[in-house]
């Protein structure tokens, strides 16, 4: 699975942009679907597809607001193999941007970041 | 020949092996007929010795492979729960934050933004609470219904601006007015609600009057002049066994006689 893809947002579902040329892995909106895990299964795919075939930078770009439970596994999910990654001496990165008129969100995407040691950065944007 | 000490060590045993084995090499000792049973013990000797270290190696490297397994089993589940820690921290703050959503959203589901106080949903609530209070206390409650006087001409003459600032200012005198126990909101339009739980027709009549002169006693300024303003107010008393609906009616025909009589003053119905 070396494509780009697009998964259109729906109020249950964030937006996700693969983008394999450019190693961008774009999600934003909220994400709370039924079965996270069968959602999340052809981004899980993709990332892991990516490093293995690629020896490009990879990078992450996230808008996420509100996520259920089984989302943030996966989303830990995906954290770990960018750490995996990183201690291999691989180029990834995370950018988590927050609605600089929800604070807690930045305390969430804190959260996330703690025990990662690739570069993860949180930003406000207006 | 030398004796073997009791607690010989691993050189000691070298030592005493070779000595044997130059013993047995030796021409001088060839017809002692020890030679031969002394040099077969000395090649089982070996052989056991031999067994016995096997033995010991391996059964070193299973332990080892048993603390190792063990080892990568602890650290996997350290691994594990705090993996688990961390996604039942951050699903913890999903939902607080869900949590203050919703409160934040009911206040504002109960709240008249323009005067603050609580809207007609807010005040259906209060009623159908006195209702079910009312079954298990015999205490009635009163209720008034309070509209403002020619409230049309002040929007007519003076614009929608100085309408919103007076019903502002009317919510201002009632939230002073009233006791901390009761309850007030904006019925619709210029209209307003007010429960008094537990309380005589009397005081609550008290109750309104003071209202009724506070709002009396509102002033804006205009460069027109001043622009002033009174209320109406039917007031009444629950009866025993009925709903507020009934209560309701009764302070309704209530306000049409205070209307009708000439505005400004409370009619109890």
């Amino acid at each position: 699975m070396n494509a780009s893809f697009t998964l259109p947002g729906t109020q249950t579902t964030p937006t996700i942009t693969a983008d394999w040329d450019l190693g961008l892995l774009q999600m934003s909106g909220d994400s709370y679907p039924e079965n996270s895990f069968d959602f999340f299964t052809s981004t899980l795919d993709w990332v892991e597809s990516y490093l293995r075939q690629e020896n490009r930078p990879l990078r992450l770009e996230l808008r996420l607001v509100y996520m259920n439970t089984s989302s943030v596994k996966v989303m830990m999910d995906i954290f770990d193999l960018l750490e995996e990654a990183h201690r291999e001496g691989r180029d990834v990165g995370v950018d988590w941007f927050f609605d600089s008129r929800n604070e807690r969100v930045e305390l969430l995407a804190e959260e996330f970041r703690e025990d990662c040691t690739f570069p993860f950065r949180i930003s406000a944007e207006t | 020949m030398s004796t073997i000490p009791p607690d010989t060590d691993e050189g000691d045993e070298a030592g005493l092996l070779a000595e044997i084995d130059q013993l047995l090499d030796s021409p001088v000792h060839h017809a002692n007929p020890l030679r031969a049973p002394l040099a077969r013990l000395l090649a089982l000797h070996r052989q056991q010795n031999e067994r016995l270290l096997r033995l010991i190696h391996l059964s070193d490297g299973y332990h080892e492979l048993g603390r190792l397994r063990s080892s990568t089993l602890s650290q996997r589940f350290e691994h594990h729960l705090r993996r688990l820690e961390k996604l039942a921290r951050i699903s913890d703050r999903y939902q607080d934050q869900l949590r203050s959503l919703n409160a934040a959203l009911l206040q504002s589901s109960l709240k008249d933004p323009l005067t603050e106080l609580g809207n007609r949903r807010y005040l259906m609530e209060r009623l159908h609470d006195e209702d079910a209070a009312s079954t298990t206390a015999p205490a009635a409650y009163c209720l008034a219904i309070l509209d403002v006087d020619h409230f049309k001409r002040i929007n007519d003459g003076w614009g929608h601006d100085m309408g919103d600032a007076t019903l502002k200012h009317i919510a201002d005198a009632l939230r002073g007015a009233i006791r901390h126990s009761d309850f007030v909101g904006r019925w619709g339009g210029e209209e307003f609600l007010l429960i008094f739980p537990a309380t005589e027709l009397a005081d609550a009549f008290q109750i309104t009057e003071r209202v009724r002169q506070a709002i009396g006693a509102i002033s804006i300024a205009h460069r027109l002049g001043p622009v002033t303003v009174s209320a109406s107010i039917g007031l009444t008393r629950q009866i025993a066994g009925e709903r507020f609906a009934a209560a309701l009616d009764r302070a309704d025909s209530a306000l049409l006689r205070a209307k009708r009589d000439g505005r400004d003053r409370t009619v109890i119905g």
